[in-house]
């Protein structure tokens, strides 16, 4: 069998390295019987056109963010809530347990199965005026923001005006005054540039949003069962390859831009935040009523 | 032998006289069918390759090149231009590189550029005793500068076709400087060739027409400044600065001007949509021909090959060089970007060559491509909108081919020609 | 590209067609003057109103695939998509019936597919919708499912005309 892979990142990058020890992994598994190429850079398209590819099963893997699928599994959509997770280690037990398997229930309708979660870490507002300790530091401010209402939602509850912009022009943007600020990860501000040119970061971390290392649910279903087994277990030692070197990413992202002079600021105060959020979660469990109890199952697990 | 149909189908298509865009259609979707993949995936990359948001500054800058047209604004430029260089021997030579320098500058299409410029231009030059080979030859090849300095639609598929990692308006400011080089060149080969041929000059008119013509020129010539201008301060995206500049033209053609007639907006709208529509299919089938160049991995396959050849970066980028100049020859430039940016900008910058630069090379060497038979969509127009027949026109070319080689090697051979303004502006 | 001096009366299937791709002028047309104003509409929200439309982006995205089909198709019925001629003009009378039977059948075939796969993309993605803007994303493959119809459609008037050139050259 020989598969095909997608995923976005160039060489070197966390991801890249976790999907090629994937096809690593499988090929001394299956003894070479069960190979995989990878398109990586995403060569093949972008996230959600790639998402479309591998549901139609013109490809059979992606490394995909649970954000973009969120428009397609609504239950996928729960990890774009603002504050959702305490923190990384809270997401990390939620998707590892009863509701990583409920939302991997949901994908697999719409053509999906995840094999693995990976870290994508968490996300904090940055921009080029002042720190942000509270919501109505961010009121006036405008926010560039990814395709999602619920992210748009999110910074027009604390009073910004949110500016869906295109990931490669944000730094133009937020150099020329296009935009204040954004939202992302340390790795994303750091190996774009941004921190060249919005350099306060305030580590508000609202979005945790996972990563699924994702097959074709039918390709995967016609397998015979211990090739199935083999998949996963090839995938589950990739993202432990990935979650170590994403955090060891992560730290130097950091003290890189630590070092650049970057005015980095904690957020002690949380709350006011998470409270702003009410009307962002109203709306939308008032749309989908049906999720009240998966984001309970998140808030609940401990 | 997937990536054999594929190239095969789009020969053939090529050569029957298939519209190009839909020979890369046809051929993507033969080999998709061929490797068995969903042809779903071949109509998503279709729809996929214009749904990008960079792309959306492309029908702008038609629409504002069309209303340009219409509304009498490249005419007062032409007058402008005229008045200021028609005294030096040959003046409407200059005048014609000029002209080109300013209004390509705003439509960014080299082929508006003549069908606009040359449909005023070239008559003149008949009229004042200029031979009409000349008059189609320097029409035909500064229209290439048009290309190169911003906005130009083909540096934004250049960006898009390199993956969206290129600052649009770093490249526009990396084409300023060789666009203006390629003009310089071209107006000394039109002045020395005017010479040669003892053509006459215009009288000057003095300084007062000078200036009035500038001054009924200048609303026009703000819209140059206000596209590029929000462009590179930023204060505009690439594409909001493309509609503001459309509007701002809309406004002036209309109130200022008035000159924009219901009926030419209409034609201005029409042709607009059609000019936009060309391209923009071309370039959507020609994202569902690359889908299917990558899945073969030929980018890989190209640095592979060139580097078997020479491990001399000298000799791969003369190489890269000739090969683009001969795809250039025989086929249409938005489509070769599209094809060849994703294959050789990858060995480029395996050479250290910056993707800035490595723009300009490939934009000199397909615009070159757009002057000479057998297909150069330019000269073919150019012929056309001055009535002279194809051969008689190349014949007396060569001068300014050279014109333009030699930019193309100050631009290979110096990067700095590239990249000095965009980074003494980056700081 | 080929425009060739039909000596041949204008068929009630050819007024059809004329009348079909003015009428995907006019759409696209009005299509490209709402892109412009929107636009417009966006940079005075951000500047003058501190409120930029979100939904701008998403919408000029449809536009602008509807734009392109449409005068795509527009281009088919009158030959003016950029092509090389530069063989079809060499050619002798016979041979370029054949280039054109050739060209049209699989521009017949290839609107024919268009259309087809274009409609169940449409159903694959009605499911989710466009962010930001909040109607399917299936509405994006509706423009290229209209252009391959009309493809087809122009490519069989191409076909007849092909049909009536060579009948007459036979009874010559
Ligand atoms: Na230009
Ligand atoms: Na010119």
């Amino acid at each position: 069998t020989e598969w095909k892979g997608w995923n976005i990142h160039k060489a070197g990058y966390p991801n890249t390295v976790g999907m090629d020890k994937f096809a690593e992994l499988v090929e001394q598994k299956s003894n070479g019987d069960f190979s995989i190429k990878m398109y990586h850079a995403g060569v093949l398209g972008n996230q959600p056109d790639a998402i479309e590819q591998v549901r139609i099963g013109g490809l059979e893997i992606g490394n995909f963010s649970l954000g973009p699928i969120g428009p397609i599994v609504k239950e996928a959509n729960v990890l774009s809530l603002p504050f959702v997770f305490d923190d990384v280690a809270h997401m990390h037990k939620a998707m590892d347990g009863a509701v990583g398997d409920q939302i991997n229930a949901a994908m697999e309708k719409k053509g999906l199965i995840s094999l693995a979660w990976y870290d994508a870490g968490a996300r904090s507002f940055y921009n080029s005026k002042k720190p942000i300790t509270q919501p109505a530091d961010i009121t006036g401010m405008k926010v560039r923001v990814m395709n999602n209402d619920l992210y748009s939602g999110m910074v027009s509850a604390l009073g910004g005006n949110p500016s869906p912009i295109a990931y490669a022009e944000v730094y133009q943007s937020l150099k020329t005054g296009v935009v204040d600020g954004a939202e992302n990860g340390w790795p994303e501000y750091e190996s774009m540039g941004h921190f060249e040119v919005a350099g306060y970061y305030s580590l508000s971390q609202h979005l945790i949003i996972p990563q699924c290392l994702c097959v074709n649910a039918s390709a995967f279903r016609r397998l015979p069962e211990a090739q199935q087994q083999m998949l996963i277990e090839a995938a589950q030692e990739s993202a432990q390859v990935q979650r170590n070197l994403w955090a060891q990413r992560e730290a130097f992202s950091r003290d890189k831009v630590v070092k650049a002079g970057v005015k980095l600021n904690e957020i002690s105060e949380k709350e006011p935040f998470q409270l702003a959020m009410q009307p962002v979660y109203d709306k939308y469990l008032g749309e989908n009523p049906e999720l009240k109890p998966l984001v309970m199952l998140i808030k609940n697990t401990k | 032998m997937g990536l054999v149909i594929l190239m095969a189908v789009f020969v053939i298509g090529v050569i029957i006289g298939t519209p190009v865009a839909f020979a890369l259609g046809i051929a993507a979707v033969s080999a998709f069918a061929y490797e068995g993949l969903p042809l779903l995936i071949a109509f998503q990359r279709i729809t996929a390759g214009i749904s990008v948001f960079s792309l959306m500054a492309i029908p702008f800058f038609i629409f504002a090149g069309e209303l340009m047209f219409h509304g009498g604004i490249a005419m007062r430029l032409v007058r402008f231009a005229s008045s200021a260089v028609g005294a030096v021997r040959g003046g409407l030579g200059v005048v014609n590189v000029m002209s080109s320098m300013l209004f390509g500058g705003i439509s960014g299409s080299a082929v508006a550029d003549i069908s606009a410029l040359g449909s005023i231009l070239i008559p003149v030059m008949k009229k004042k005793g200029y031979d009409e080979d000349y008059a189609v030859n320097v029409t035909v090849t500064s229209s290439i500068a048009g290309i190169m300095i911003p906005p130009s639609h083909n540096m934004i598929l250049y960006a898009v076709a390199a993956g969206g990692g290129i600052s649009i308006s770093q490249l526009f400011l990396a084409g300023v400087v060789p666009g203006v080089l390629m003009c310089v060149c071209l107006a000394i080969t039109a002045y020395i060739v005017a010479v040669k041929r003892g053509y006459s000059a215009e009288k000057f008119p003095g300084f007062v027409v000078l200036f009035t013509h500038f001054v009924v020129a200048l609303p026009g010539l703000l819209t140059a400044v206000i596209i590029v201008g929000g462009v590179l301060s930023g204060v505009f995206t690439v594409t909001e600065s493309g509609a503001f500049g459309t509007i701002y033209a809309l406004v002036v053609t209309v109130v200022v001007y008035r000159q924009l007639t219901w009926d030419k907006f209409k034609t201005a709208v029409v042709n607009s949509v059609k000019t936009t529509s060309m391209v923009m299919v071309l370039i959507a089938c020609a994202a569902a021909f690359a889908y299917m160049l990558t899945y073969f991995q030929v980018p890989s396959k190209m640095i592979d090959f060139l580097s078997g050849i020479s491990d001399n970066p000298i000799v791969i980028i003369l190489l890269i060089n000739l090969m683009l100049l001969l795809l250039g020859m025989v086929m249409d430039m938005a489509a070769l970007i599209l094809i060849c940016t994703p294959i050789f900008l990858p060995v480029a910058q395996s050479l250290g060559i910056d993707p800035l630069q490595f723009g300009m090379i490939l934009m000199m060497n397909l615009g070159l491509g757009l002057c000479t038979p057998p297909v150069g969509a330019c000269l073919f127009v150019g012929c056309a909108v001055g009535k002279v027949p194809m051969e008689s026109a190349v014949k007396s070319i060569w001068p300014f081919y050279i014109a333009i080689l030699v930019a193309l090697v100050l631009t290979t051979f110096i990067p700095q020609v590239s990249l000095a303004l965009p980074m003494w502006l980056a700081g | 590209m080929f425009e060739q001096a039909d000596a041949l009366k204008r068929s009630r299937y050819d007024r059809f067609l004329d009348y079909l791709s003015q009428l995907s002028l006019l759409v696209a047309g009005i299509a490209l003057v709402v892109l412009t104003l929107t636009f417009g509409w966006l940079v005075f929200g951000r500047y003058v109103l501190n409120s930029t439309p979100t939904w701008v982006e998403q919408l000029s995205l449809l536009l602008v695939v509807l734009i392109a089909f449409l005068g795509a198709s527009v281009g088919i019925h009158k030959n003016t998509h950029l092509g090389v001629s530069f063989f079809y003009d060499r050619s002798p009378f016979w041979l370029q019936q054949l280039f054109q039977l050739i060209s049209q059948l699989s521009l017949a075939i290839f609107g024919c597919v268009m259309m087809v796969n274009s409609y169940q993309l449409m159903l694959f993605k009605w499911g989710s919708d466009i962010p930001l803007l909040g109607v399917p994303e299936g509405i994006r493959a509706i423009p290229i499912m209209l252009c391959g119809g009309l493809v087809l459609l122009y490519s069989i008037g191409h076909l007849i005309h092909l049909f009536h050139r060579v009948k007459a050259a036979l009874m010559r």
